[in-house]
């Protein structure tokens, strides 16, 4: 089962604008799958979309559902906030490297699940899907797993 | 076809009151800079045939702040105008006046009433719309990104929070030796101060962060037969190149440290190449310390020790004032000002080292001149500048 929450209301953090070229992966998420683009030619995938694959210049990519499973590839214990973001402190920072390969994928979101105190680089991680409340949009978070 | 050395020179810089809060516009301590500049030189705005003006003009009145400046220059043909930031363009500004393009380029930045950092952000009654992978979906920024990279050069490396602080400390006794810097009238730091000032994002704390001020500054080079008509000294450019390997905090490859180098590699190597000095004969440097880690960085992709090893380098003095190269002798982005866009303020204190006008900070006999700009997605783009005293 997707690791699914909804977002508390009002949310009032920045959300994309949602543009045609990258709308597959936005209406993946709002299905709850973590869609990415993989190359049809060389088979990497790419993060984040390019209107080409970054191996091979392929055009030919197509948004494949992947496991949703990465590792920490890096993070920060943010302590200061911009905006809406400053009454969730500490919070954190990661990125995630996608299980995908072999052109590796670090995925940036926030992480959640694990006392921020306790993150490591390594820690096994989950997607998470975020409904937000009267907008059209579902976001995407990190969950630990450990 | 080589670098042509020792054609173009700089030959005038200057800059503004740096100070956490200014209560100018950019555009007015980009004029002031522009101005300042040109007297520095002894020359007139009337001698000037090339502009590299940054992208924030402040004041714009057409697609590109290029246009803007041309008009707000007088209307005469400005035939070399690059916009890229100083010390990125520096480089390509001696080539083109080597080649005939333009005699006397001017290179400027001014920045006041905004911040880099998220202090005091307000809270939207909506949600803002913003990029789809922008780093603020997730409440992230600039430091942010840099602290990831601390964080994964910690853990790759085994640096420490002190192996990063102590960047932190030489660059605060340096600033105190600068009256005109932010932070030297605070006094020294120790590494104590700089592990125990307050956690910004983990690991890197205040004091392992540049400054979030606001100034100007400018740089004027020149055709060698202009550059020996003017006020000063000149500072013979002898070599520089830029390069970019990353988008602006969106795509982030691994590995982030590969032993075969990124940008700034490329640039040294360049640079280095064209202007037929060694890593061995830089007197005196000035590298993008926006973090402790930056610097750190910087010396391993500049060549000066190996990837990873950053930390026992610095330790070991080089770069301190009595070492054989000293850095950021003007207490650097931690300690002087960090502007903006700081490309050129590395290179204005460079040059003053090589004129011999830095007072109790001189490095005596400096001879030659390395600087180092960077930024986005960390080490994403650089530009490296070798100079020469007359």
């Amino acid at each position: 089962m997707p690791d699914v929450t909804v977002a508390p209301a009002p949310y009032l953090k920045p959300l994309p604008i949602i543009s045609d070229l990258n709308r597959p992966f936005w209406d993946g998420l709002a299905a709850h799958e973590l869609r990415v683009p993989r190359c049809l030619d060389c088979g990497d995938f790419n993060w984040v979309p390019y209107p080409a694959c970054r191996t091979c210049l392929s055009e030919r990519q197509e948004w494949t559902v992947v496991s949703g499973d990465a590792t920490v590839f890096s993070f920060t214990v943010v302590h200061r906030g911009p905006g809406a973001f400053d009454a969730d402190v500490p919070y954190v920072l990661a990125l995630g490297q996608l299980r995908e390969q072999p052109r590796p994928c670090n995925v940036l979101a926030n992480l959640v699940g694990v006392a921020p105190d306790a993150v490591r680089i390594g820690m096994p991680l989950r997607i998470g899907f975020v409904d937000i409340p009267s907008e059209d949009v579902t976001m995407y978070r990190w969950v630990a797993t450990a | 076809m080589t670098f042509p050395q020792r054609q173009a020179a700089i030959v005038g810089v200057y800059t503004t009151e740096q100070a956490r809060f200014l209560d100018r516009t950019s555009m007015s301590l980009q004029l002031e800079s522009i101005k300042g500049a040109l007297d520095d030189a002894g020359l007139t705005l009337a001698d000037v045939d090339g502009i590299v003006p940054f992208d924030n003009s402040g004041y714009s009145t057409a697609p590109f702040a290029t246009q803007s400046w041309a008009a707000q220059f007088g209307g005469r043909a400005m035939t070399f105008a690059e916009p890229g930031s100083p010390t990125t363009g520096i480089p390509k500004a001696a080539m083109a006046i080597a080649a005939g393009y333009a005699d006397v380029v001017v290179a400027f930045w001014g920045k006041a009433g905004w911040k880099l950092g998220p202090g005091g952000t307000p809270v939207p009654d909506v949600a803002p719309r913003v990029g789809e992978w922008d780093f603020k979906l997730f409440g992230g920024g600039y430091t942010h990104f840099y602290a990831m990279w601390a964080q994964r050069y910690m853990h790759e490396f085994g640096a420490t929070a002190e192996d990063l602080a102590q960047v932190a400390v030489t660059h605060r006794a340096h600033a105190t030796l600068n009256p005109a810097s932010v932070m030297g009238a605070r006094g020294p730091l120790t590494i104590d101060d700089v592990t125990g000032s307050r956690m910004v994002c983990s690991p890197l704390h205040l004091l392992d962060c540049a400054l979030d001020t606001d100034g100007g500054y400018g740089i004027v080079i020149a055709s060698a037969e202009v550059a020996r008509n003017c006020r000063k000294q000149p500072v013979w450019v002898l070599g520089g190149a830029e390069a970019t390997h990353t988008d602006f905090y969106a795509t982030i490859d691994d590995p982030w440290f590969p032993e075969s180098g990124q940008s700034v590699r490329r640039t040294a190597e360049i640079a280095f190449g064209h202007s037929g000095v060694t890593r061995d004969d830089i007197d005196v440097g000035g590298l993008y310390d926006c973090f402790t880690v930056t610097m750190l960085r910087d010396l391993e992709e500049l060549g000066f020790c190996k990837v990873g090893e950053g930390a026992d380098y610095f330790r070991e003095g080089h770069t301190a004032l009595g070492g054989s190269m000293p850095c950021n002798t003007d207490g650097g982005l931690l300690s002087n000002s960090h502007n903006g866009m700081p490309h050129g303020m590395h290179t204005i204190e460079v040059v003053r080292q090589l004129r011999g006008e830095c007072g109790a900070r001189q490095v005596s006999g400096a001879k030659i001149g390395l600087t180092l700009a960077q930024g986005a997605s960390v080490h994403g783009y650089a530009g490296t500048l070798i100079m020469a005293a007359d």
